[in-house]
């Protein structure tokens, strides 16, 4: 491992408290500083950007599928065709893109990005009927974002009202309402539904963490297209740079009510009402980090693990396979969520990002690890994003001049970096750039 | 075809050998090693014209007085082997390092090697086969002691003092051949074949040829040298080694103790076949406890060396065909676990199994190369289709009707294969690939392709057994000593045709029972 490549600023001043003796200190200070998790140098800028735009073009699909198959979908006892979006989804204005946004993040259009469109025609197999696309798997990889959806569902109660409305009289009235005018007319289901009510009632539920991821990942897209239009003007001068974009973005659209609404037969059904007050930081931002960035569950096809053997943690709180701590390095494999997701974004790369990983390791072998390391690199940095919003909802201002305060802010980096001294955590890991 | 094509299988190696060190040192390693292997590939291109057309046997006066005389001949026991030899050759001087050091030296030892291997089996003298056999040595020690590993020079010593005394076994051996022969010193194959040696002096040549055969192959408890050598040696060499060097001693074996002492041979033979079996246990199971994958393969390969001496010692029409195909089957087998593990080796710069893990990685792993790695694991475990299957089941069914216990004991041994091969493959292949250590580059087709022509050897002799067992068929019932039932009419004709090479028929065990 070489030595890091960049450290956190050097105060002006003499500093008001003691250095830190965490194992993360230099990390710590940095963070304090106002940095990232992630070294600032300018090829990790160039990573994280460039990942950020090749994360962006899927994920216009996976919201916009999650929404269609929550609000569309919903029920359907044989799904088959959930993936295969349709046009008035691909054309939903984005409410933080386009002319039409009240709160415009980014410049471009407000429907299905330009280049998923092309990707949608042609995938790599060039023009053929759409479901041999699907069957070759020639696509957008839906199934990476119901395996995050799944994580938010299974893993619950991390804090928020959301998962605690899902028990509510009132959710599951609604949910009743909806899944009687469902599958009115169709007996069998009914008398089903008489039969195992709480089957219908689990189906609702997982709807509603498709409307939620999807109402999460609408916001995030914008956001990851103008990072990346900003840096081509040459916008960002840094790391912190993009950390602190992610920071104002998240507190920009806190407020962005998370609902679940379904249309049957023209219809809406209002099972999670915008009245209720769900917001996006809270409700959709941060249970996603801590289940998909943190937590998530062991991947299949990767390693075995055995539960009565003690190699899954008994406390989900304990979990620890998520981006922070995956192992890239089995990327490739097979139907694995992670891989899904690296292909998902291979085909949509700058070319400044295709050409730096041809200079490294494999090339074009192995891009697909590649990629999925700078994806790591990037989640530390929205996850600093993360940590460094919740400090200021929370806590003091780096600024601050009262040393309390200053402590108090030293202890919840601490706090926050404790969670990165498992061995598993890529923290050490990416504050070198031949960890590739 | 002239016997002339037989003097041009010693003169290519020969000619490499002495031409390879003369290349001018303006010659890149990659360019030495292409012009080394070409010896090779002209080898096995006359030895293929040897089997569309077979020579004549030749005969020179080379040395009158001592009794050495050039005689050279290919029937169909010595032109497998001979082919075996020159592909392996080929593929094991490509399978060096492009950056091989000192290129001209290395590889001209290699075809001294083989020059060695291809004299001692086109001899039909034993006093030349004598002088091949002892030429092998001396390259091998110094391709040893010169690339081996960290502990080469305890390699190669260990390797020359088990190989001297098996040189000298064999030369106390070819002379009594000469000196208990009423007929007078000769060494021609002929003339040994005819001698009415004493049986007294045919228990100690036949002693004497166990000894110094028996440690090339080798056998237990004359397996000292061999996995500390093959631990050591360079991949190239090891392939060699393990797959043409030692069948010498099988062919030895072969020639000399079932050919030549057929009455003290079968007399002997339950004992030979005891020692067959507890090659293959022990073997096998040392395998199985091993932790470094060139150990491992060493060990292996004494397990399937023992099946090849359960074969022998049968000594049956079917049990001698299997020999013949396992030493075919298992050259091509262990010549490409060798090129696996030397692809491995030099990617990841250990062979040390605790070290790796997760090499089946389709992207930072070598996949490619454990794929091949896996058919030669299977094919070495007597997986059907592949080509160690048809030469193990010659082996056990031609061998079951003699020494029924001996040959149950094998099966068991020859099962124990896929428990290390199963261990190797879920240890190395599979798990986490190490974050710290995968940095290396995959394998480029000009690295594979050795070992991609094996595998395609490997396949095909699989599909198509008769690749492994047509060359010695007429040979091996020849050469039978005890018949099998379904066989019997088929020996018994050949034996009344008045083949000088048919020795006494035993009656099976299952004959006995029903007389």
């Amino acid at each position: 491992m070489t030595t890091p490549t960049a450290t956190a600023p050097e105060p002006a001043t003499a500093p008001l408290i003691p250095p830190s003796t965490h194992r993360y200190a230099d990390v710590i200070h940095r963070l304090e500083a106002g940095g990232s998790m992630l070294p600032d140098t300018p090829e990790n800028l160039m990573q994280i950007i460039g990942i950020y735009k090749a994360y962006a073009v899927p994920m216009d699909f996976y919201w916009r599928d999650l929404l269609y198959i929550a609000e569309q979908v919903f029920l359907d006892p044989l799904p088959a065709f959930k993936y295969f979006i349709s046009q008035e989804y691909l054309d939903l204005p984005n409410s933080y893109a386009g002319d039409q946004s009240k709160l415009r993040i980014w410049r471009g259009g407000e429907k299905a990005h330009p280049e998923l469109l092309e990707f949608m025609a042609k995938g790599e197999a060039g023009r053929m009927p759409k479901l041999l696309h699907h069957l070759w798997h020639d696509r957008i990889n839906m199934e990476f974002a119901e395996a995050c959806m799944e994580a938010m569902l299974w893993h619950q109660g991390m804090g928020g009202r959301f998962y605690d409305y899902l028990a509510s009289d009132a959710y599951r009235a609604n949910a009743d309402r909806a899944i009687k005018a469902y599958f009115r007319g169709n007996p069998l289901m009914l008398g089903l539904y008489r039969l195992f009510p709480e089957m219908f009632m689990e189906q609702v539920k997982k709807m509603s963490y498709y409307a939620n991821l999807g109402l999460f990942w609408e916001v995030m897209a914008p956001v990851f297209f103008e990072m990346s239009d900003i840096y081509d003007e040459g916008g960002f001068k840094g790391v912190p740079d993009a950390m602190n974009f992610l920071v104002n973005g998240i507190f920009a659209v806190a407020g962005r009510p998370i609902y679940h609404h379904v249309f049957i037969k023209g219809e809406c059904f209002e099972i999670i009402p915008k009245s209720e007050g769900f917001t996006w930081l809270y409700e959709a931002a941060l249970p996603y980090v801590e289940a998909v960035f943190y937590r998530t569950a062991p991947f299949r096809g990767t390693k075995s693990y055995n539960a009565q053997a003690y190699q899954v943690p008994a406390d989900q709180a304990d979990f620890h396979y998520g981006i922070l701590y995956a192992d890239v390095f089995p990327v490739g494999s097979a139907g694995i969520p992670p891989t899904l997701l690296m292909q998902d974004m291979l085909h949509f790369l700058p070319p400044y990002l295709e050409e730096l990983y041809k200079q490294h390791k494999r090339g074009d072998e192995d891009k697909l690890i590649q990629l999925g390391i700078t994806f790591q690199r990037s989640m530390y940095n929205v996850t600093s994003a993360v940590i460094q919003a919740l400090r200021c909802a929370l806590l003091y201002p780096l600024d601050d001049t009262d040393p309390e305060h200053l402590l108090a802010n030293r202890r919840f980096f601490e706090a926050q970096m404790d969670r990165f001294l498992r061995p598993e955590a890529r923290l050490p890991q990416i504050q070198t750039q031949d960890y590739r | 075809m002239g016997s002339s094509s037989l003097l041009l299988l010693l003169a290519t190696p020969l000619a490499g050998t002495l031409l390879v060190p003369l290349l001018p040192a303006t010659f890149s390693s990659v360019r030495v090693r292409g012009f080394a292997a070409l010896f090779g590939g002209l080898q096995l291109l006359v030895g293929l014209l040897c089997w569309q057309h077979p020579p004549a046997d030749l005969q020179l006066s080379w040395l009158p007085k001592l009794g050495l005389r050039l005689d050279l001949g290919l029937d169909g026991l010595s032109l497998p082997l001979v082919l075996l030899t020159a592909l392996i050759t080929s593929l094991a001087i490509l399978s060096a390092a492009a950056d091989q050091s000192r290129p001209r030296l290395f590889f001209s030892l290699m075809l001294a090697t083989n020059l060695g291997v291809v004299g001692g089996l086109l001899a039909r003298n034993a006093l030349l086969f004598l002088l091949a056999f002892e030429l092998i040595l001396i390259p091998i020690t110094l391709l040893v002691a010169i690339w081996g590993g960290e502990n080469r020079a305890g390699a190669a010593v260990r390797f020359l003092l088990y190989s001297a005394v098996s040189g000298l076994a064999l030369l106390a051996a070819v002379l009594a051949f000469a000196w208990f022969n009423p007929g007078g010193p000769a060494f021609g194959f002929d003339d040994l074949h005819n001698a009415q040696i004493p049986p007294a002096a045919q228990r100690w040549i036949l002693a004497l040829l166990l000894l110094a055969f028996a440690l090339k192959l080798p056998v237990v408890p004359l397996h000292g040298w061999q996995p500390f050598t093959y631990s050591q040696a360079p991949t190239p060499v090891v392939m060699l080694l393990a797959g043409s060097v030692s069948k010498l001693g099988a062919y030895g074996l072969l020639r000399f103790g079932v050919g030549f002492l057929p009455d003290t041979w079968a007399a002997w033979s339950p004992w030979i076949a005891a020692a067959g079996a507890i090659s293959a246990v022990y073997g096998a199971l040392n395998a199985i406890a091993q932790s470094d994958i060139r150990r491992l393969m060493a060990f292996s390969s004494l397990g399937h060396m023992g099946l090849l001496v359960l074969g022998l010692s049968a000594a049956t029409p079917l049990s001698l065909q299997g020999a013949v195909a396992q030493m075919l089957a298992h050259g091509m087998i262990v010549a490409l676990l060798f090129a696996c593990v030397g692809l491995i080796e030099r990617k990841t710069g250990t062979t040390a199994i605790p070290e790796l893990s997760g090499l089946m990685n389709p992207l930072r792993g070598l996949p490619f190369t454990m794929g091949m790695l896996l058919l030669a694991l299977m094919a070495a475990a007597g997986i059907p289709g592949l080509a160690g299957f048809p030469a193990e089941l010659l082996v056990f069914e031609g061998s079951w009707t003699t020494f029924p216990r001996a040959t149950l004991v094998s099966l068991i041994a020859s099962g124990f294969t896929a428990v290390y091969a199963i261990r190797l493959f879920n240890r190395v292949g599979f798990g986490r690939l190490d974050n710290e250590r995968a940095d290396w580059s995959s394998t480029c087709w000009s690295e594979r392709a050795p070992a991609m022509a094996l595998t395609l050897l490997v396949i095909a002799a699989g599909l198509w057994p008769t690749a492994l067992t047509g060359w010695s068929e007429s040979e091996s019932t020849r050469l039978a000593l005890r018949s099998q039932p379904f066989l019997t009419g088929q020996v018994s004709t050949l034996a009344d045709s008045g083949s000088h090479l048919v020795a006494v028929t035993f009656p099976s065990a299952a004959e006995l029972r029903t007389s």
